[in-house]
């Protein structure tokens, strides 16, 4: 599965265990990785607009010699941080950050690299009121017009349209133990029976662990994580993702913009290209 | 074009839409309702209630008699994921094929006021007008051809948002379709959306609010988690009117919101000011 690292081996671990270990209380979260891969990282914060959302994480770090975006989602560790990071829930706020900053790595040509790691957008009226459905659409679209190259990397949960808002990029890798779904298996569970104590067939039903992401063709690459999980050891798994992340950046750096965004596009325009739903549904336009 | 011709396609007096399921008493003004008495009136009832339409009666309503040309009408969903509880996807999906609607989107060309369109229209009566990957596929690719062939591009949506049955897969039609709304804006033609009760979810967080003018219909829902969904989660008590088109022009979010009865006309006057 990988060229270099632990081989990503067969898991013996339930759906649900699996779900627990990406919302595991001492996973590493964005900044974890982000002072690892680069220990000079400078936070930057705003829309410039009215607020900065403190659940997206951005800033600027020397990565591989070479000053690079970093985006990501933020949980808290303590309850205090928790709630002042919004449990990594972005608001409007956070996507319009996101957009700016990458913006900026488009005027310096500097890569992005984006980090997923939310249960979802926020689900509250304060979101709604400022727009949240919009904010969501519109960073998607942009994404599209980024003229650098972006690698994202799902490091615990992928929630819905919140991560997908963080997540259109030239190459979309996900940790082992990471999830990423339609929906959470809470809300998935309380829009199919109405009654999201029925979390866990839900998980089972949606396929949102990485193996199975990877065999939809919706991710390149599931990364191995340390014996255990990624909280037993921050360092290895700090190594594994940034060794995996360089290895699919360094191609794209190469790449004129154009070739970039053509191929960006074409990733998402066919990403359900390996599902033949017809004979003649695909790729083909007539 | 003359401008009579005009004027005579856009009265919409003589489409006749098909039968909709109908409460006894409008829940708007609790009259009791007289089927054929609505159904003259597009479905709209005297208080100003709007009852939900399907695909089949958006297209009789905008599109010009006889001018509709459906696209991709033979590509069906299937269960992908082998989806089981609490019933099986490929079940509710034949189920539905069955009852005579195809898909959550249905799309093609047609001509409105004279002025040749590519129209796509939810239908919410399909899984909750839910974004699949047919229903991105038809998006995508109408999308894709108004941009090359210079067709203005019109939206009709009601929509749940992604499709649960087909997991991560209809969470990335909101990126699919995304990067073809992109390339629609960067061909200038004109993208007008219009959103009616309800469009929530992936379906709101992508292409519908993207559109060079956003309509909303009269009291529609719009908004991105429901609210009962925000409610769980927040706890919080939302005021009357919350997430309505109304809500949505005041935090401006929509350009306007217009009564169906008046859509056709303003629609064919837009066409006619975004050549
Ligand atoms: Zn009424």
């Amino acid at each position: 599965m990988t060229r270099h690292g632990r081989r990503l081996e067969e898991t013996t671990l339930t759906v649900w265990q699996v779900v627990e270990l990406a919302r595991h209380a001492s996973r590493p979260y964005s900044l974890d990785y982000i002072r690892r891969l680069a220990p000079d990282f400078i936070e930057l914060h705003g829309d410039r607009i009215s607020a900065d959302d403190p659940a997206l994480v951005a800033g600027v770090g020397t990565w591989h010699g070479r000053t690079t975006v970093f985006l990501g989602h933020q949980k808290g560790r303590s309850l205090k941080e928790r709630v002042a990071r919004n449990w990594g829930m972005m608001h409007p706020e956070g996507y319009r950050k996101a957009l700016r900053l990458a913006h900026h790595a488009a005027k310096f040509g500097f890569p992005i690299i984006s980090l997923i790691d939310t249960p979802g957008a926020y689900p509250g009226a304060g979101a709604e009121e400022r727009g949240i459905a919009a904010a969501i659409a519109r960073a998607i679209m942009e994404w599209f017009r980024i003229p650098v190259p972006i690698v994202a990397a799902v490091i615990g949960e992928g929630g819905s349209g919140g991560a997908l808002g963080m997540g259109v990029a030239d190459r979309v890798i996900m940790l082992e133990n990471s999830i990423y779904s339609v929906a959470s298996p809470e809300a998935a569970a309380s829009i199919v029976w109405r009654d999201n104590s029925r979390k866990v067939e839900a998980a089972e039903q949606l396929q949102l662990t990485s193996r199975d992401l990877l065999a939809m063709g919706v991710v390149e690459e599931v990364v191995p994580e340390p014996e255990g999980g990624a909280h037993m050891d921050f360092d290895a798994a700090a190594r594994v993702l940034d060794e995996a992340l360089f290895r699919h950046a360094q191609p794209l750096l190469a790449q004129p913009a154009d070739v970039l965004l053509q191929h960006r596009y074409e990733r998402f325009r066919y990403i359900d290209s390996l599902i033949h739903a017809e004979p003649h549904f695909g790729p083909k336009i007539d | 074009m003359q401008l009579a011709k005009v004027q005579h396609e856009v009265r919409m007096a003589g489409a006749k839409l098909p039968p909709i399921a109908l409460p006894t008493n409008c829940p708007g003004c609790g009259v009791s309702l007289d089927p054929e008495t609505l159904r003259k009136h597009a479905y709209v009832c005297e208080c100003g209630h709007h009852f939900r339409l399907g695909a089949d009666a958006w297209i009789i309503l905008l599109a010009d008699r006889g001018s509709w040309h459906e696209r991709w009408g033979d590509v069906r969903s299937h269960d992908l994921l082998n989806w089981k509880v609490p019933k099986p996807y490929q079940a509710t999906i034949d189920q539905l094929a069955d009852e005579g609607l195809n898909e959550a989107v249905r799309t093609g060309t047609c001509t409105l006021g004279g002025r040749p369109i590519w129209l796509a229209a939810f239908d919410f009566r399909f899984v909750g007008g839910t974004l699949s990957i047919v229903a991105g596929e038809r998006l995508a690719r109408g999308m894709e051809q108004a941009a090359a062939s210079g067709l203005p591009y019109l939206l009709v949506s009601a929509s749940g948002g992604a499709r649960m049955q087909e997991g991560v897969l209809a969470l990335m039609q909101m990126a699919k379709v995304n990067a073809a709304v992109g390339r629609l804006h960067s061909s200038g033609v004109p993208f007008f959306s219009v959103l009616t009760d309800p469009t929530f979810g992936g379906t709101a967080a992508s292409l519908a609010l993207l559109a060079d003018i956003n309509i909303a219909e009269p009291g529609a829902a719009i908004g991105f988690t429901g609210p009962r969904v925000i409610k769980q989660a927040t706890y919080a008590d939302l005021p009357a009117g919350f997430q309505s088109a109304e809500f949505q022009l005041a935090r401006g979010q929509v350009d306007m919101v217009v009564i169906r009865t008046e859509l056709r006309r303003l629609l064919a006057h837009l066409l006619e000011m975004y050549p």
